[in-house]
């Protein structure tokens, strides 16, 4: 493979697993909890700024040229853990404030002021992540490792076991009672406390633990791209998600890595590929208006998505089976386990 | 008077509500409401369109809260209480809208019933499904039982959504019993099903109350009223215009003529 090849590779598969943790953690929010992040991109933003500040080093480094806080230069994996912590921090605050109030509007309005403050303190407080211009020269993690022709493998590598770790942990919530209680309350909140589901506290909960993968998301994009500004994070990126979520199948940790892989890097990678016409940035302006019409031409045609939420089943349990007459033509049904909980 | 000599205890009023009021912007949906509703049987609460029933029963439920006013159950003052807690405390209600879990299936729609369940609890992350393995299997056992109780075992892993309304009507009765009421609040579980089904949910009401549960139930029709209920709660524009038994209530031509008006 030639260089510019293996860079060419290497870099979608980092986006792809960047890609695939953040549809996770909105289709938890989205999907299982039923609710619409509107802010989803600041957590993600708040991980890359974090993990950036612990691994730039000081502030007076690079000639001084630009400014931020921290400037600490602490080794990989610390920098994506806090960040992680400190996107889950803000969720729980963010959380007090949205989700209090159990009316779904409420909670996308707040949302989606919150991330327009977001935006203008981040731009505007110069000293924070150095306002536009943004951080750059972020150090590559663990490149003295390898040598720098292995080095982007090394963090594609970095990325997957990421990815494998968080979805044990996606899946520990999808497929246990917590995730069912969850969707319960995403599909009727009243009748769920009516059968003494605190309705509040698990989305508040379900609300931090996924913007700490999202957090974890943007830290591990930032360190191998290396920079990171207020137009990394423009607030239709979660427009984005929300469509790769919608495409892919709501609920569905699987379709939700189909839809990763079909939104933002089929769909990023697809323009490459169309000649420009017309006045320049057309094609990458018309490219925001397909992924726009897309999310409604989904949940107008195929509101489940591609890969739709499965149906859950359970066998029968062994203590019912004991000595009726179903046994012996159901031999296979000899445990409670549910079975299939396996996405 | 010997020691072992048993005073006339009266019924134990299981829950009571004390003047009730709630407003929705300057009109009173309940306008001082009180009554009681007795252990082990099912009380009744009947009148007009409007009447302010299902507002009492959400402020019982605490779907709602009163502008003034208390609601005990066993004698504790629940006024204060979310939801969620008094669903914890053994107080259950269904809505007079359908109102199924409609992307879970029949059985999962069961299994969220029960509250508290060590799998929904934070910890699982952590410890995992030995965590609450065990406590499943119990939980399904439950279901698995109501479901061959009420006849409902074919529709398992039916979406709820997909039921028909007396269907999910059943199922609301079926997730309520998962939790192990002490009271039951169902606001006109037979309304607007078709009359076979609207039967036998009668009859499976019928044999709850012989079991001791403790039901309060908004129903238009007085027949099944008749049947079901030892007492009824006569409510007309907020207010509590009678209660007592459905016989001493029909003697009482003012309080049906209200009916009627309503
Ligand atoms: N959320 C609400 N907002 C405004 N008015 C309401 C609301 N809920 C009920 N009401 C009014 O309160 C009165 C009592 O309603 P309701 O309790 O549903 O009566 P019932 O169940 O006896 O038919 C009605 O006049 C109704 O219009
Ligand atoms: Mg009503």
């Amino acid at each position: 493979m030639s260089q510019s090849m293996v860079y060419y590779v290497t870099t979608i598969l980092v986006y792809l697993g960047v890609d695939i943790l953040a549809c996770w953690s909105f289709n938890l929010q989205y999907g299982v909890a039923g609710i619409l992040n509107f802010a989803f991109i600041m957590f993600q933003a708040v991980g890359a700024y974090t993990a950036a500040v612990l691994t730039l080093g000081p502030s007076s480094g690079n000639g001084g040229f630009q400014h931020y806080i921290l400037g600490w230069t602490l080794p990989f994996p610390i920098p994506i853990l806090v960040a992680g912590v400190v996107a889950a921090a803000l969720a729980y605050v963010v959380g007090l404030i949205a989700l209090r109030r159990l009316r779904a509007d409420y909670q996308a309005m707040v949302m989606l002021v919150i991330s327009v403050i977001a935006t203008l303190v981040v731009t505007n407080e110069l000293g924070l992540f150095n306002g536009p211009a943004g951080l750059a020269l972020i150090p590559e993690p663990l490149s003295s490792l390898v040598s720098s022709g292995g080095y982007p493998w090394l963090y594609v590598g970095v990325t997957a076991a990421i990815c494998v770790i968080v979805y044990l942990f996606v899946h520990r919530v999808t497929s246990s009672p917590l995730g069912r209680t969850l969707r319960a309350t995403r599909d009727n909140q009243d009748a769920a406390q009516a059968l003494g589901k605190d309705v509040v506290k698990l989305r508040l909960f379900i609300f931090v633990f996924s913007n700490a993968i999202a957090g974890i998301s943007g830290a591990l994009l930032v360190e191998f791209i290396g920079a990171w500004s207020p137009g990394s994070w423009l607030y239709v990126e979660t427009f984005v998600i929300l469509t790769a979520v919608i495409v892919g199948g709501t609920g569905n940790n699987a379709g939700v890595i189909m839809g990763a892989l079909l939104v933002p890097i089929a769909f990023n990678e697809a323009t490459r590929f169309i000649p420009p016409f017309g006045r320049p940035g057309l094609v990458d302006a018309m490219q925001w208006v397909v992924i726009g019409i897309l999310a409604p031409i989904f949940l107008w045609f195929w509101p489940r998505g591609i890969i739709p939420e499965r149906r859950r089943r359970f066998k029968v349990p062994a203590i019912l089976l004991v000595g009726s007459d179903q046994s012996p033509t159901r031999p296979e049904m000899t445990t409670a386990e549910a079975k299939g909980e396996v996405d | 008077m010997s020691l072992n000599e048993v005073p006339n205890v009266p019924v134990q009023s299981f829950l009571e509500v004390r003047d009730l009021r709630r407003d929705f912007g300057g009109v009173w949906a309940v306008d001082g409401a009180s009554f009681e509703a007795q252990s082990g049987c099912i009380t009744a609460l009947i009148g007009p369109n409007g009447a302010g029933k299902s507002t009492v029963v959400d402020l019982i439920g605490g779907a709602l809260r009163p502008t003034s006013g208390q609601v005990l159950m066993d004698g504790r003052d629940i006024t204060a209480l979310k939801p969620h807690e008094r669903a914890r405390l053994g107080l259950v209600r269904t809505y007079q809208m359908s109102s199924e879990f409609g992307r879970l299936t029949v059985l999962e729609n069961l299994l969220v019933g029960v509250p508290d369940q060590r799998g929904e609890r934070f910890r699982t992350l952590v410890i995992g499904k030995r965590y609450w393995r065990e406590q499943e299997e119990a939980v399904l056992v439950k279901a698995f039982g109501l479901m061959d109780r009420f006849a409902m075992s074919e529709k398992r892993d039916e979406y709820a959504g997909n039921l028909s309304g007396g269907q999910k009507r059943l199922l609301e009765i079926m997730r309520s019993l998962m939790a192990e009421p002490k009271l039951l609040l169902l606001d006109e579980p037979m309304a607007g099903i078709n009359p076979t089904l609207a039967r036998v949910i009668e009859g499976y009401l019928s044999d709850l109350a012989k079991e001791g549960l403790t039901m309060l139930l908004i129903e238009h029709e007085l027949d099944v009223v008749d049947r079901l209920c030892e007492s009824v709660v006569f409510m007309a524009q907020g207010k509590v215009i009678a209660t007592g038994k459905m016989e001493e209530l029909l003697k009482n031509t003012g309080v049906l003529n209200a009916y009627l008006a309503g």
